[in-house]
């Protein structure tokens, strides 16, 4: 395993106004996360889970601190170099699982490949191993309409492993989903991690859930509730 | 329990209302402003049509000059002595005046107060001036209104006083010429060359000479007094009143010798007549329908021709003025009803796409009230109040502007509009709320996902076979029925509810290929997508995928395609009838300037017509002799049309040199060779009686008639409906010399030249003839309005535009936000919303104007644009180009400028806040 870590997180602060108020979302928060591990990212409602999320991944910009992604200080590339950074080396899943309802499931999951301007036969085989991968080659021609939630978030996955990404953020990624199916979902996740040896970084509520994962962070009121830095900090709970 | 007991009235929660109210100000206002601007159109144009109706009947009433004055004649009592001589009626004019109060008493009030007070006319037969080289015509008339005759000044002589001075006198019936004084207008005296005693050489149709002596020379106190109109020769010569070549005077009687006139001729030659001018300041258009019935009243009360009691016969063209008037502005009113539908539809289009906007904005705010608990009619309650409030306000503020800009104010037409205003916003709030508590989970099973989607799909067939079926409904009654409406008595009348369907047939029609557009859309979208999904360029597969995915949206595509189409028809009304204008303008003077010249100037006018052509800027000039009613014989029938000596040649280059249609058949009437036994001519006649083949004889007096052969279709001269054109030199080789009366002139410098010749002679201008006709009431009111109407949708067209950005700007953004996630850069975003928002842009911006034509191909002649224009057949569709062109750049400028603006907009937002709200 490399010293490096693949996420380094650094006094991250980050706070909103709402009218005269200022709410603190994130209080300096600092941790690290070695590449190719499964993290949970475990709060209430309100912790402060998808601000963390969003600014780990260039979707929005910390108040103060820095995040490093594979050795690349996201808080300061621009926008260019943001969209840059998500093309190549990190990718979103979403609770809604934000397909485009008129393509193929095919057709979405080619979508990064196609904004990487992959030739047409390596996006074609790329599709289907993720499609492959993700179980759902038997609905390559599918619109998202014809398939069910789980189906169609098995899609949003595959769509956000197209691009080959060293980290994935998953925010929620069963929300929307019943459990059973979403205990599949992440079963799946915890297989990429394994098989394309992404590191993902997942939020979540579900303790079955964090029972995949490789270290669990907890988050309250904006400050992480274990030294961000310590790795591995808690050991994720026997899913047993 | 009982329900009714249970059952509570809806509890609006006022917080939540003012609340919405606020946070929504902006939708709020729009929509406001929509509405109160469309009510102040639709509440004025009615009211200032009406208005200008009025002026309408008032302005063809004058045009019709004495062709609308009510006529009443009665033949006279016998003359007859108790010893077999005739006997001279010293009472004659008090006959006339209680004729004439008789008339004015027969009337009765509707009538009385729409005419002018009476004037008797009596007219002698048209007698013949012996001597002089032109036949020349003399007739002797008595005139005399209320307060008796129009007023003269004897400058010699005297007033005509009787031939004797007996009270009581009895003649032989076939004894001498009885003596007969008159007095000479000082023009007439003058070209006879007569004074005060000389007798004026004249004889009748039999050849018998007639005792008539000049009295005294008179000049008139005011020429312009309407009772001289009834004799113009009592003024000064007429030119081709008895003919062609012929100049006709006149000799006024006095009351003492009006008995005299009766005994110098037979009979039943001395004719009176009451002439009742209309007062055309009295005329309203309320008023035609039974002032136009009283007068057929009159006419159908009239006694025999040949009833010698006191029977009265009535004639009037006025009640045909009339209706002519009313069918004018009937199509007028429908023509405007036809334009406001389209501006109405899209307005409703458009409030609909507002509520929308106004829904999607509050659609979370909706659900969660409703999943707190919220009923639907409590949720609905508010919504009505907060959308009654708004329309029927800013409805007040339209009609209250339009009753400040316009004479009157009508509501009726704004009802749609604030009821789309009222209602829809609440109707699509509900359905949100409702949707919050409703399961909207797909089945599992396919049978039944299927049947859901069968079910919506046949509830959209139904309502657009509706709609194409009654827009089918409304074309078919359009061209069968038209649009005028029609009273019981045949007569146009007031816009009634059977009309709503042909008159909503532009804008129905309209809706109905927006709606196969809709259909067409998601498969020419489709399609684009396809081709996209093959090629290598991800911005193109986005935007197409974006727009297959809203192409479905209805709203956004009815109202562009709607608004652009309606406004190219109202762009091809306004177009059509100034062509309409400028060609009639043409077609009435027949160049762009043109004399007519009295008869005192006539042989003045070759030399006149060299001096206008050396002015600048004069091209043709083509002198004519003009002659209205002219009596041409066919084998069996007597015509009067109005027949035209010129040089053919020229008028020929004439024609070729003006918008006028060119009139190739002008070269057969100087083509050498073999005559078609007799002079050639041009004929052209409305009813048929004069086609190419027919033989026609010009009578002319003291001279045999001359035999003309049709040999072919003659120009339409001065909108004249009869015309015969015949080569003056031809003509002259037959024996009878022209003696132009007219010039026409063409050329930049044409008006000014004309204006300057110096001679007494009418001056005609084409440019104040066009702009006459420009400002006329309803022709200036349907212009307006068609503009108007064009810039009114092409704005509605615009705020559709953007409202259908606004309205999915929201889903866009979640979508372009999440192709960001994947790596699409921001500039690159802005490619991708174009692409979404051009196709129902692009697609209206090309069917619409193309769309708005073949509807004003199809709907021009039903609605009767020729009565406006008075052009003689249904206009041909004007088909502005550029315009339309301007349509669609303006539309496609709007697309250019949404996207950058909201991209711009958006660009605040964080994506992890878009994200976020996406979730939600």
């Amino acid at each position: 395993m490399s010293s490096e870590p693949l996420l380094r997180v650094r006094g991250v602060h980050r706070s909103f106004r709402t009218g005269p108020t200022v709410v603190p979302a994130l209080r300096g928060v600092s941790f690290d996360v070695a590449a190719g591990t499964m993290v949970a990212l475990v709060g209430r409602s309100g912790s402060g889970k998808t601000t963390l999320l969003n600014t780990v991944g260039g979707l929005d910009r910390p108040d103060a601190g820095s995040v490093h992604v594979d050795g690349t200080e996201v808080t300061a590339l621009d926008e260019d170099g943001l969209s840059r950074l998500r093309r190549e080396k990190v990718s979103y899943v979403f609770q809604s699982f934000g397909l485009i309802p008129v393509l193929s499931a095919a057709e979405n999951v080619a979508a990064p490949l196609r904004l990487a301007r992959v030739a047409p036969a390596e996006r074609e085989r790329r599709v289907e191993l993720l499609l492959e991968l993700v179980g759902l080659a038997d609905h390559a021609r599918q619109r998202p309409a014809e398939l069910s939630g789980g189906q169609q978030q098995r899609v949003a996955i595959a769509r956000a492993l197209a691009a080959s990404p060293r980290l994935l953020i998953a925010d929620e990624p069963t929300g929307q989903l019943d459990a059973e199916t979403g205990l599949s979902v992440m079963a799946l996740l915890r297989g990429v991690v394994e098989s394309e040896g992404v590191t993902v970084l997942v939020s979540t509520h579900d303790p079955v859930m964090m029972a995949l994962a490789d270290r669990v962070i907890r988050i309250h009121d904006g400050l992480l509730d274990e030294a961000a830095a310590g790795q591995p900090d808690e050991p994720a709970p026997d899913a047993g | 329990m009982n329900r009714w007991l249970t059952r509570r009235w809806p509890a609006p929660h006022w917080p939540s209302v003012r609340g919405r109210g606020r946070a929504d100000a902006g939708a709020l206002l729009l929509t406001a402003a929509v509405i109160a601007a469309v009510t102040l159109l639709a509440g004025a144009v009615p009211a200032l049509l009406r208005a200008g109706a009025d002026n309408a009947v008032q302005d063809t009433v004058r045009r019709a000059g004495q062709g609308s004055n009510v006529l009443v004649h009665a033949n006279w009592e016998h003359d007859n002595g108790p010893t077999g001589g005739r006997v001279r009626m010293t009472r004659l004019a008090e006959d006339i005046d209680d004729f004439r109060a008789r008339a004015t008493y027969l009337l009765g009030p509707d009538l009385d107060t729409a005419l002018r007070p009476p004037v008797a006319v009596v007219n002698g037969p048209i007698l013949r001036i012996t001597g002089g080289d032109v036949p020349r015509t003399f007739q002797f008339t008595y005139l005399a209104g209320d307060l008796g005759g129009p007023d003269v000044t004897w400058i010699s002589g005297s007033a005509p006083g009787p031939a004797v001075p007996e009270q009581f006198i009895e003649i032989p019936s076939h004894g001498p010429p009885w003596p007969l004084q008159v007095g000479l207008s000082e023009t007439d005296a003058t070209a006879l060359d007569l004074g005060p005693g000389d007798r004026i050489p004249v004889q009748d149709g039999h050849g018998q000479d007639k005792d008539v002596r000049i009295s005294g020379i008179y000049r008139p106190a005011d020429s312009a007094d309407p009772a001289w109109q009834l004799a113009p020769a009592l003024l000064r010569p007429v030119p081709g009143a008895d003919g062609v070549g012929t100049t006709r005077f006149a000799g006024l009687l006095s009351r003492e010798s009006l008995p005299d006139a009766r005994l110098a001729i037979d009979e039943d030659q001395l004719r009176r007549t009451i002439h009742f001018a209309p007062e055309p300041d009295a005329l309203t258009w309320d008023a035609t329908e039974t002032i136009a019935s009283q007068v057929v009243k009159l006419k159908a009360a009239s006694g025999a021709s040949a009833d010698r009691s006191q029977s009265l016969k009535w004639e009037s063209q006025l009640d045909t003025v009339l209706r002519d008037a009313r069918t004018q502005i009937s199509a007028a009113f429908a023509q405007a009803a036809v334009l406001l539908a389209g501006v109405l539809t899209v307005t409703v289009l458009v409030l609909l796409l507002a509520a929308d906007l106004l829904v999607r904005r509050r659609a979370p705010a909706l659900r969660a009230a409703r999943q707190r608990g919220a009923a639907l009619p409590d949720l609905g309650t508010e919504l009505i109040i907060e959308s009654s409030v708004v329309s029927l306000s800013a409805a007040a503020v339209g009609l209250a502007l339009a009753r400040v800009a316009a004479p009157g104010v009508c509501w009726t037409w704004s009802v749609p509009v604030v009821l789309a205003g009222a209602v829809a916003g609440p109707a699509f709030g509900i359905l949100a709320a409702a949707r919050a508590s409703r399961d909207r989970r797909q089945p599992a099973n396919r049978a039944a996902r299927r049947w859901i989607l069968a079910t919506g799909q046949l509830r959209r067939a139904v309502v657009e076979s509706a709609v194409l079926i009654t827009a089918v409904a409304a074309f078919v009654t359009l061209h069968q029925r038209g649009l005028l409406p029609v009273a019981s008595d045949g007569d146009a009348g007031e816009l009634t509810g059977d009309l709503v369907l042909p008159l909503g047939a532009v804008a129905l029609g309209v809706l109905a290929a927006a709606i196969v557009l809709l259909r067409l859309l998601p498969v020419g979208v489709g399609f684009t997508l396809r081709q996209a999904l093959r090629s290598r360029r991800p911005l193109a597969v986005f935007g197409a995928a974006r727009a297959a995915t809203t192409a479905g949206r209805a709203l956004p595509l009815l109202v562009l395609v709607s608004a652009t189409a309606l406004a190219s028809f109202a762009l091809v009304v306004g177009a059509t009838v100034t062509r309409g204008l400028a060609d009639g303008a043409w077609s009435t003077v027949g160049a762009d300037a043109r004399l007519d010249i009295g008869a005192d100037a006539d042989a003045a006018t070759p030399a006149l017509a060299e001096r206008i052509v050396a002015a600048p800027g004069v091209g043709q000039v083509v002198v004519a002799q003009v002659t209205d009613s002219a009596r041409v014989f066919t084998e069996s029938t007597l015509l009067t049309p109005r027949l035209v000596i010129v040089d053919a040649a020229a008028f020929q280059r004439l024609l070729a040199t003006t918008p006028l249609p060119d009139a190739p058949a002008l070269a057969r009437l100087t083509a050498p060779g073999p005559g078609p036994g007799g002079v050639p001519a041009l004929v052209r006649s409305s009813n048929g009686d004069l086609r190419t083949g027919t033989r026609l004889q010009l009578s002319r007096d003291d001279a045999p008639a001359i035999h003309l052969a049709a040999v072919g279709t003659a120009p339409s001269v001065g909108g004249a409906d009869d015309v015969v054109i015949v080569d003056a030199t031809a003509l002259a080789d037959a024996g009878l010399p022209a003696v132009p009366n007219t010039v026409w002139v063409t050329g930049p410098g044409a008006a000014r030249a004309v204006s300057n010749s110096g001679v007494a002679a009418d001056v005609v201008l084409r440019a104040d003839v066009l702009r006459a006709q420009r400002v006329a009431p309803l022709t200036a009111g349907i212009l307006r309005l068609a503009w108007t109407a064009a810039a009114a949708l092409l704005a509605l067209g615009l705020l559709g535009l953007t409202l259908s950005a606004a309205a999915g700007a929201s889903e866009r953004w979640q979508t372009l936000t999440r192709l960001r996630t994947l790596g699409l850069r921001p500039r690159d975003a802005r490619w991708v919303a174009a692409g979404e928002l051009l196709p129902p842009v692009v697609v209206a911006a090309v069917c619409g104007p193309l769309l708005g034509a073949l509807l004003a191909r199809l709907t021009l002649g039903p609605i009767e644009l020729r009565l406006l224009t008075g052009q003689a057949a249904d206009p041909a569709a004007v088909l502005p180009w550029w315009l339309f062109g301007l349509v669609s750049v303006a539309l496609l400028a709007a697309a250019a400028v949404v996207v950058p603006v909201e991209s711009a907009l958006r660009r605040r937002d964080r994506l992890s806040e878009v994200l976020r709200a996406g979730d939600q």
